[in-house]
């Protein structure tokens, strides 16, 4: 990958740069944060001219290596206020990555509200008008365009969430069926895209080069090392808990703990959770047969392979995919027991073009706030609707829990700098709290995901209960950044922790793309150098320690079955970042 | 000297391959098992009297919602939760076990 794609929107030209020296290790997070960093002003209205959206594949995407089929999407989010960095798994990752493209870096804002497509093919990329396919469902337009374009093409898109502006709106990318349910999710980036008029980018890589490979023999051993390592540990090989269950194992062992949040974070267990669980999705999917199934990939070459596509009573297809995320926000968290509501509230979601998270999250403030009963799944899709129908109501839903919760007087809105909690609760499970605090991209769970402490050396079987929790927060985060950059999927963290040699391959194979020669000991400081630009940006944006804090509820309200409060001093969160 | 022989109830939720070990098989509700103990039991020498393989278990092991280490004992109506070894995930990276 060595070119730059820069769409100028005010121009409606589309000019391929040559990558610069000093990028051309970057790749993923680390790529979109050092352009966004640069290039945009951290004070700047993420809805005007002056904000951008970079869109960049992983390091080694794009190539053989198992799991990598990922990309970045960053900017400055509408949501927080802050820097955002938001990451899908698709073959449009691919297919951009074999076009030769590190970025495509779109700036400026046309005069005219007129919505655009940009196509990216092997000859160069050109804008083409857009406006017949808006203000419509996504469900509806993508089958156009594949139509269109062809079937081999990737398409990344905005719904009409985007066209609108509302501050929850996503990027979406097509799965490896083509149906508009990948999403780089949080924080709004779509609305960007909206105000810059770019409704879609099709990725062409027909007759492409492809990814070129620094270190042939380097990038074999690496990816031998990490294929090894997903195939044989009990996560992540086939047959194993992701590939069996999906995400949604998760749904029991969080309610289990107690940790699980329901009715918007007012008890960590929820009554609903088994006949929501993975368990029950993939018993439903055998259960009505047709083309229900578990063990669905988000992009070719994933050895993982942890989705699933929901199946109709009749066998015919409801939605893909039902995710541990989605499944708990319109879930347990708007206390909804019934997963063919949940699935129909993740289609909408998918055909407004949405972050499911931060959607039903809004849906439990607006509960709490009065405008549907907890449980109640058709007001729910209700409430969704005006979303997608563009009403004053919707506007004020499709922009986001904290935004709802301020206009409806709610005061408990779990959030962090304006972005909703996904599915773990803080006064539960406190090291994801420390993380949700101080993460820069706002509450966030896959800023800190699993790693272990040993392999960053924090020291020994180190307890995330004493003091060094400050470490561990950081650590997590640090390591979950260089990931994010690498293009591979965050889930073979849970098979390279366990297993050496597949921490060693992840970055053996970046090695053998880039000619570099990493050691596992440059993961906290790659990771490092992403957080403390992302630590920057947001300070110049006016973010401050006071804004590294949990909501006030979470302090003094305890939380069932524990009876617990969050209880983590602020001299303890500011210790994350070392402050 | 008298003896004193203390029952205690306790409250078994198991999943997945370990539902089996109950008369509730369908994935989607709980299946539960209300099994007496003796005071000072582990959760090893329940999953032993009940016929729970150990070999089976992950470390997904929840006394009262708390990560355990099966060495740990247990007392009258507490909640242990039990995952079998292809549902791991989370705990065993984040958090030390109790007991």
């Amino acid at each position: 990958m060595e070119k730059i794609l820069r769409v100028d929107m005010s121009t409606l030209k589309a000019k391929v740069e040559d990558a610069p020296e000093g990028i051309k290790n970057m790749g993923g997070r680390w790529l979109t944060d050092h352009i966004v960093c640069d290039e945009v002003d951290p004070l700047c209205n993420p809805l005007g001219p002056n904000n951008k959206v970079v869109f960049a594949p992983g390091i080694v995407t794009g190539t053989s290596a198992p799991s990598s089929g990922r990309l970045s999407v960053g900017g400055k989010s509408p949501l927080t206020g802050g820097i955002k960095e938001a990451n899908a798994g698709t073959p449009f990752s691919q297919k951009l990555a074999r076009l030769g493209y590190k970025a495509v870096v779109v700036e400026g804002q046309p005069k005219e509200k007129k919505f655009w497509l940009l196509k990216i093919d092997k000859d160069g990329a050109e804008l083409h008008p857009a406006d017949e396919w808006a203000g419509k469902g996504l469900h509806e337009v993508f089958p156009l365009l594949f139509n269109k374009f062809g079937k081999n093409v990737g398409i990344s898109a905005i719904g009409v969430a985007g066209e609108r502006l509302m501050s929850n709106a996503g990027v979406c990318f097509n799965d490896i069926d083509n149906r508009p349910s990948r999403y780089a999710g949080r924080g709004g980036l779509g609305a960007v895209l909206g105000s810059k008029g770019l409704k879609f980018i099709v990725a062409d890589d027909k007759g492409a080069e492809g990814v070129e490979i620094a270190d042939k023999d380097a990038f074999k051993k690496g990816t031998k090392k990490l294929t090894e390592a997903l195939e044989t540990h009990d996560i992540t090989k086939p047959g194993g808990a992701l590939n069996t269950y999906g995400t949604a194992v998760l749904v029991n062992i969080m309610n289990e703990a107690g940790g699980y949040p329901t009715r918007n974070f007012s008890e960590g267990r929820f009554e609903g959770a088994a006949a929501t669980s993975g368990e029950a999705i993939r018993d439903i999917c055998n259960e009505r047969g047709g083309v229900g199934k578990m063990g669905h990939p988000c992009h070719p070459g994933c050895i993982i392979q942890c989705s699933n596509v929901y199946p109709r009573p009749d066998g015919t297809e409801h939605v893909s995919c039902i995710e541990y995320e989605s499944d708990w926000a319109f879930g347990a968290n708007c206390g909804i027991d019934d997963l063919d509501a949940i699935a129909e509230l993740i289609w909408l979601s998918n055909d407004y073009g949405l972050d499911t998270i931060e959607a039903g999250g809004t849906i439990a403030v607006a509960m709490e706030g009065g405008l549907a009963e907890f449980g109640d799944g058709p007001k729910a899709i209700e409430l969704m609707k005006e979303i997608g129908e563009g009403t004053p109501l919707g506007h004020v839903l499709g922009s986001g829990a904290a935004t709802t919760g301020r206009i409806f007087g709610v005061v408990r809105v779990p959030g962090v700098k304006g972005q909703n909690m996904p599915a773990y609760e803080p006064r539960a499970v406190k090291g994801i709290g420390m993380v949700y605090a101080t993460s820069t991209m706002g509450a966030d769970h896959t800023a800190g995901y699993t790693i272990a402490p040993e392999i960053l050396g924090v020291g020994g079987e180190a307890d995330p209960l004493d003091a060094d929790k400050a470490a561990l927060a950081r650590g997590f985060q640090e390591a979950t950044a260089f990931i994010d950059s690498t293009g591979y999927c965050l889930f073979i963290a849970f098979a390279v922790l366990d297993i050496p040699e597949g921490l060693e391959g992840t970055v053996e194979s970046c090695n053998g793309v880039l000619g570099t020669s990493w050691t596992t000991d440059d993961i906290a400081r790659i990771g490092r150098e992403v957080l403390d630009k992302e630590l920057e940006f947001n300070r110049a944006a006016g973010f401050t320690k006071a804004h590294d804090r949990l909501p006030e509820f979470m302090k003094y309200e305890k939380l069932p079955p524990h009876n617990t409060v969050f209880d983590v001093s602020d001299e303890e969160l500011d210790k994350v970042h070392g402050g | 000297m008298a003896w004193k022989i203390v029952i205690v109830m306790i409250e078994i939720h198991l999943y997945g391959k370990l539902r089996r070990f109950t008369d509730s098989l369908d994935p989607k509700r709980e299946s539960i098992l209300l099994v007496p103990a003796d005071e000072g039991d582990t959760i090893r020498d329940i999953m032993e009297r009940i016929g729970v393989p150990m070999a089976e278990l992950g470390s997904n092991i929840f006394l009262n919602g708390e990560y355990s280490h099966p060495s740990r004992p247990v007392k009258d109506g507490d909640r242990l939760g039990i995952f079998p070894d292809d549902m791991q995930l989370l705990y065993k990276w984040h958090f030390k076990k109790e007991g």
